[in-house]
């Protein structure tokens, strides 16, 4: 099999290919062209055939992870869209939760009211309501209102609708017929339903999912058809694949009708890039730390498998969004982020960046405010003729200029002030991680940091030493690492049921259907895209409460017809999570199964491991040595540090810290006390000590 | 001044290592408290607070979801059982937790419960983990913790705890939960949020004690005051920019609009502002004498403190243009707070206080306006008021019990419109979803909107308010505990006044009373409905200078009519279009 993976990032889009019978793997990097990104896709994917000598037409599958949507979001650029809701509910979606979204401002702006994804002029009632439990229809459609409602939403000018109605998780066929009446009037329409899109409860967070797929509906199905159509006009006969935020890939169809699928599309693939990295030297237990200019992300892989967000904790451009996301965690860090002191003398760093430009003063591009990379040159652990291979020269004067500055208001010395911007930025870094581990019962001494894009093997082993992590990772091609685990993925698709079944009196026929019908919902999806029923991988889960409370833990279910026994332990389970998620269970209280999910993975052929890289020496590797600055018992030292090119590493040959390693992409420090290997797997091994 | 000036000096780095690592304990407990607890007052509409505290009863970090009338209270609180422990001769031990709730001793009022973890180091007392959660019931005279409009005194307000012990050295005081269990409505809930509140503080004492030990303890007290000396400079960094002078200004608030007594009705809040330097001196004299018996009283420490500390710290360090600042009690100590004993706002034991929430908003929306005259492009206009109801009944011998917040609204803002349908300042809790509601209990949401044409008229408008309707699907009760329903939210610069909210039972076809915003618990029938219309905010700056592309925005999305925005807008528009020249005519004929 032939793949390419094409992910397109704020500078560049980068492009992996591999041959899994060759076991060759090419990596071609091109600008990318934010007016239409596709545009760089299409170049890349050309570029690579090109220089490589690789047939576009072998091409068997193409994985895409875009940010189309993501951007049309924060951007606020998506579609003029309409809703059609139940009377008496018209501004759900703009009162939302009455909660302001900051506590201490009267200037705040509220994302769902300053920047509705549906003006309330578009929003348009109809007579119509179920009630719950079982969704008996306590008001019938009126279908002459949705009727009115769609020619006068096409009157107005919208290019995309969402029907959202109260209770339509329980039974979606008042949704459904109004979507058929509005297609029937409008059916150039991008119709979606709230049911269709995420068929929870939580009417806020349901309408405006549905909402915003709506509001990007129309601008990611063209991005998808634009490029399905100039792939195949460079003769690429490939399958197009779309990185989805659940961590598997849809096809362009499915995306093209689910858009909210595609969300957190990037920074998914950099989580499975690194689940991809540490598998290659048998780590299961890894925390991703993917570094860059402006942001941090972070993402958990438990036994191999990636963590998922719970729905009531996705937000996306300040919206809430109820969509299975693998759990990644972003905070402002990276090597952009700007050190200052605030107006009562604290000393901060982020999350204000200074971005790709003028970015930080060493770029030589005007940047005078001092950043985390300006810490990095004044150690001395950044090499100013090889900055990105050389492609970059660092102003070092410049970068001193900017801390020294920084350095007189705090009263520290110029080296001080350095060293403790390294210091609170990575220390933001390792609460971050902790919020995800230490805060939910994981302990991250049990896990393996795997850090890359830019800037994580810059920070990696000193904010692994904050907490107690062992191990760092740091993969063959830091920067790659989102490209490559687009080429790891399954199609992947999730269904959800909303149950509402107490631990006291549940109907076990209808949790069974439940599952049925769930199956046989993701069974059609498969079967729309050429996968056969016997090639999809089925997993079970619940959503699992104590009745009374609001939120809700993901708990395993078996397959097959579930009984009273398999029930009773999916309750003990629920304990056992509880307890090691909150420290406390509460072994007499009622338990509610909130949701039943289902998901369905169809595999993909993937990247295979890597060859093994030339065998070097240290000696051969050695480029020059010069004095860093680290933190030893005595305070702040110069130690004399090598400097060495990675390509040139000797394998499974530890040697000690202090050390810099350079390569194109990124740049790893290895602090003293630690020791490096260089694996068979081309990753870099470094064991945390000191 | 600064309070450990005695102390060694800390670097900045460490401050700051220390400082982000506090606050993300206080998290961590806000977090699992908040997903642990049973009753949606806790868990949904997040009205509780987690926050640590030194030894002296100084806060040195909150818990960023919890809301700032809940965690804002936890050092006072701290006070409070400290000063009533030294009193009993009682000592605090390593493995104790404390619960409080004493409205005259720090708490904020009776149904917020606190549960407080001692965290010792070599035997030594350095700081306490706590957490206060709004209980749903607390025993007082009617079902539920709010609307207890009614209560003549502390004592009928529900269990009073003066710091006791719920764990002593690690053993359970098994006594003291049966009086719990015994006097506790829907106790299964509430007794389970109090064990999920401490779970949540053990958690905190145990990450705190971790942190403790990776520095040392005297490290650790350094940066606390460090931390809360920068604080404090930021403060007065922020205050010095308010130009010097003396703010005065007055509202009012409904109090029992209904009662023939005219002590309890109608009554002002003034707050009179002086800034001079990087001190602001905040003066409550001229409000209202307190109501002896009836509980719209609030206490100094625990509602007023608080009230008065946001709306100062919202306006000059408003985090939408500064960004996040950390919350500790350095924070606090450039703002001084002063009201007469036997106000409303400083009453005298036992005047009852459990009613104080939309009072002490008020003292929140007049130090506001107060502050508007001194910074008038960093306030809103007035802000319109908020209710709570308690829904209640009976499944066989047992309670359910239901609260529910409705929505106020803010006033229109420099350059911005007022927020629609929200929480107030000091509050800031969430709703409840329509389908969890109606899942869950005997009631049903029947509408839920944006109230149309009802505006504060500005350049800058006052937010819309919001209608929501609740219907009664079995026999049960209910008590309101509101403002707002007399007094329309102040205008500022040239805006038009917004108007109040309203409150109706409906008991058929015709039967619609108007309640006032304070009515004791009573029975409710089956199919009976309450419908609580909410307020509109105070508008800012000239109506007539509004945009017109703006007026007729709102007339598109049908919030006001064409014949509004003529009359209160001087903006003319026909067939959905701006007349631009009868528009032009129509605002210089004014």
């Amino acid at each position: 099999m032939k793949l390419v993976g094409v992910d397109v990032g704020g500078t560049f889009t980068d492009v992996v290919y591999t041959d899994t019978e060759a076991r060759t793997t090419r990596i071609h990097k091109v600008p990318t062209t934010p007016a239409d990104p596709s545009v760089g896709v299409v170049d890349g994917i050309h570029g690579l055939c090109d220089r490589f000598g690789i047939s576009a037409g072998e091409i068997d599958h193409v994985f895409h992870g875009t940010t189309i949507a993501t951007n049309a979001v924060l951007e606020y650029k998506g579609a003029t869209t309409g809703m059609v809701t139940t009377a008496g509910y018209r501004d759900i979606v703009h009162i939302g939760r009455h909660q302001r979204p900051q506590h201490y401002s009267i200037r705040q702006e509220i994302p769902w009211q300053d920047r509705p994804l549906v003006r309330r002029r578009h929003r348009k009632t109809v007579r119509e309501r179920l009630s719950p439990v079982k969704g008996d229809v306590r008001v019938p459609l009126d279908e002459a209102a949705v009727r009115e409602a769609a020619r006068g939403l096409k009157a107005a000018g919208v290019d995309s609708i969402a029907v959202c109605f109260l209770f339509s998780y329980i039974d979606p066929s008042h949704e459904e017929r109004a979507k058929a009446i509005i297609l029937e009037e409008f059916p150039e329409c991008f119709v979606t339903t709230s049911a269709a899109v995420s068929p929870q409860f939580r009417e806020f967070e349901r309408f405006t999912t549905a909402a915003m797929s709506a509001f990007i509906g129309p601008k990611v199905s063209r991005y998808v058809g634009a490029l399905e159509r100039m792939l195949a006009a460079r003769g690429l006969k490939a399958d197009l694949h779309i990185m989805s935020s659940n961590g598997g890939v849809a096809t362009a169809p499915v995306v093209a009708e689910r858009p909210v699928l595609t969300l957190l599309s990037g920074p998914a693939a950099g989580v499975l890039g690194g689940a991809w990295t540490g598998a290659l030297s048998q780590r299961r237990q890894l925390i991703t730390f993917d570094v860059g200019g402006t942001s941090a992300d972070i993402g958990i892989v438990d036994d191999g498998r990636f963590a998922e967000a719970t729905a009531r904790d996705t937000w996306i451009g300040g919206y809430p969004v109820m969509v299975p996301m693998i759990d990644i965690h972003t905070i402002g860090a990276g090597g952009g982020s700007i050190a200052h002191v605030d107006g009562g003398g604290a000393f901060k760093v982020g999350p204000h960046s200074a971005g790709a430009r003028p970015g930080p003063a060493a770029y030589g591009h005007g940047g005078d405010r001092p950043t985390v990379t300006d810490a990095n040159v004044v150690l001395g652990r950044l090499d100013k003729d090889r900055f990105l291979g050389g492609a970059m020269a660092l102003d070092e004067a410049a970068a001193h200029r900017v801390v020294g500055a920084l350095a007189d208001t705090l009263g520290l010395s110029p080296r001080e002030t350095a060293a403790g911007i390294l210091t609170i930025i990575n220390a933001n870094m390792a609460n971050a991680i902790r919020s995800r581990t230490v805060q939910k019962g994981i302990d991250p001494r049990r896990f393996a940091l795997v850090a890359f894009g830019g800037a994580g093997p810059l920070h990696g082993c000193e904010v692994a030493a904050m907490l107690g992590i062992p191990e760092v990772l740091v993969p063959a091609y830091p920067g790659i690492t989102s490209a490559v685990g687009l080429l790891t993925t399954d199609i992947k698709y999730d269904a959800i049921r909303t149950a509402f079944q107490l631990s006291t009196g549940y109907d076990l026929g209808l949790i069974n259907q439940g599952f049925d019908a769930m199956r046989a919902e993701i069974t059609a999806q498969f079967t729309a895209t050429g996968i056969a029923t016997e090639a999809i991988r089925f997993a079970r889960a619940a959503d699992v409460r104590y009745v009374g409370q609001g939120y809700e833990l993901r708990i395993g279910v078996p397959d097959g017809g579930l009984d009273d026994a398999a029930l009773a332990a999916v309750f003990a389970r629920f304990h056992a999570a509880h307890k090691a998620e909150y420290g406390h269970s509460f072994e007499a209280s009622v338990i509610e199964l909130v949701n039943l999910r289902l998901t369905g993975t169809g595999a993909m052929p993937k990247i295979g491991e890597p060859a093994g890289p030339p065998a070097g020496t240290l000696e051969a590797a050695r480029v020059r040595s010069g004095p860093c600055v680290f933190r030893g018992p005595s305070g702040l030292t110069d130690v004399d540090t090598v400097f060495y090119d990675r390509d040139r590493l000797p394998v499974d040959t530890p040697f000690a810290g202090p050390a810099i390693i350079l390569q194109t992409d990124s740049t790893t420090v290895v602090p003293p006390g630690c020791t490096v290997t260089a694996d068979r797997a081309g990753n870099l091994l470094i064991q945390i000590g000191g | 001044m600064p309070l450990h000036a005695d102390q060694q000096r800390i670097d900045p780095v460490t401050a700051n290592v220390i400082q982000g690592a506090l606050e993300n304990i206080a998290i961590e407990m806000g977090y699992k408290l908040m997903r642990m607890s049973y009753s949606s007052i806790i868990r949904e509409s997040e009205d509780f607070g987690a926050a640590l505290v030194d030894a002296e009863g100084h806060g040195l970090a909150e818990s960023a979801q919890s809301t700032p009338l809940q965690s804002g209270p936890i050092p006072g609180y701290i006070r409070g059982i400290r000063k009533i422990m030294a009193e009993r001769g009682e000592v605090v031990c390593p493995g104790d937790v404390i619960m409080h709730n004493d409205a005259y001793s720090g708490a904020s009022h009776g149904p917020d419960v606190a549960f407080i973890v001692p965290v010792f180091v070599d035997g030594e007392l350095v700081a306490y983990s706590a957490n206060t959660a709004h209980h749903l019931d607390i025993g007082a005279l009617s079902p539920g913790s709010c609307g207890i409009v009614d209560a003549l005194d502390a004592y009928a307000e529900g269990l009073q705890f003066k710091a006791i012990k719920v764990y002593d050295q690690g053993r359970k005081v098994e006594p003291v939960w049966t009086i719990l269990r015994d006097n506790i409505r829907a106790s299964d809930l509430v007794v389970g949020d109090m064990e999920a509140q401490i779970a949540a503080a053990r958690i905190g004492a145990d990450r705190l004690l971790e942190l403790i030990g990776r520095h040392g303890v005297g490290t650790f007290k350094a940066a606390c005051a460090e931390i809360m000396d920068i604080a404090e400079r930021l403060m007065r960094h922020a205050i010095t920019q308010v130009p010097d002078g003396v703010y005065r200004a007055e509202t009012a608030i409904d109090g029992f609009a209904d009662d023939p007594d005219p002590a309890r009705r109608n009554l002002p809040i003034v707050a009179t502002i002086t800034v001079a330097g990087s001190d602001l001196i905040v003066d409550l004299a001229g409000t209202a004498p307190q109501v002896p018996d009836r509980p719209i009283n609030m206490p100094l420490d625990g509602t007023v403190d608080v009230a008065v500390w946001l709306t100062v710290r919202s306006i000059l360090l408003d985090t939408a243009v500064h960004g996040h600042i950390p919350v500790n009690a350095g924070l606090l100590r450039p703002i001084t707070l002063r009201a007469p004993k036997g106000c409303l706002a400083n009453p005298v034991f036992p005047a009852p206080t459990i009613a104080r929430f939309c009072p002490g908003n008020q003292v929140a929306d007049t130090v506001m306006k107060a502050l508007a005259l001194a910074v008038p492009d960093q306030v809103a206009a007035g802000i319109g008021q908020l209710k709570v109801i308690a829904f209640s009944g009976l499944t066989g011998e047992s309670h359910w019990v239901h609260m529910e917040i409705f929505e106020g609204s803010y006033g229109g803002r420099a350059g911005m419109d007022g927020m629609d349908a929200v929480d107030t300042l000091y509050a800031n809790t969430r709703n409840n979803p329509i389908e969890d509601i109606e899942t869950h209990l005997p009631l049903t949401v029947d509408r839920y909107e944006l109230r149309e044409d009802v505006v504060g008229a500005g350049k800058w408008r006052g937010g819309f308010g919001s209608v929501r309707a609740f219907t009664f699907v079995q026999d049960g009760g209910a008590s309101v505990e509101g403002e707002g329903h007399v007094f329309r939210p102040w205008g500022f610069a040239g805006g038009a006044p917004g108007q109040p909210a309203r409150l109706d039972h409906v008991t058929g076809a015709d039967g619609t009373r108007a309640l006032p915003s304070k009515v004791p618990y009573f029975a409710i029938k089956a199919g009976e409905t309450f419908l609580a219309t909410g307020p509109a905010g105070g508008g800012y700056g000239d109506p007539f200078e509004r945009s017109p592309d703006a007026v007729l925005d709102d007339v598109l999305d049908d919030l006001i009519t064409p014949e509004t925005a003529r009359r209160d807008f001087g903006v003319v528009i026909t067939d959905g279009a701006i007349d631009h020249a009868a528009t032009t005519a129509l605002r210089a004929a004014r």
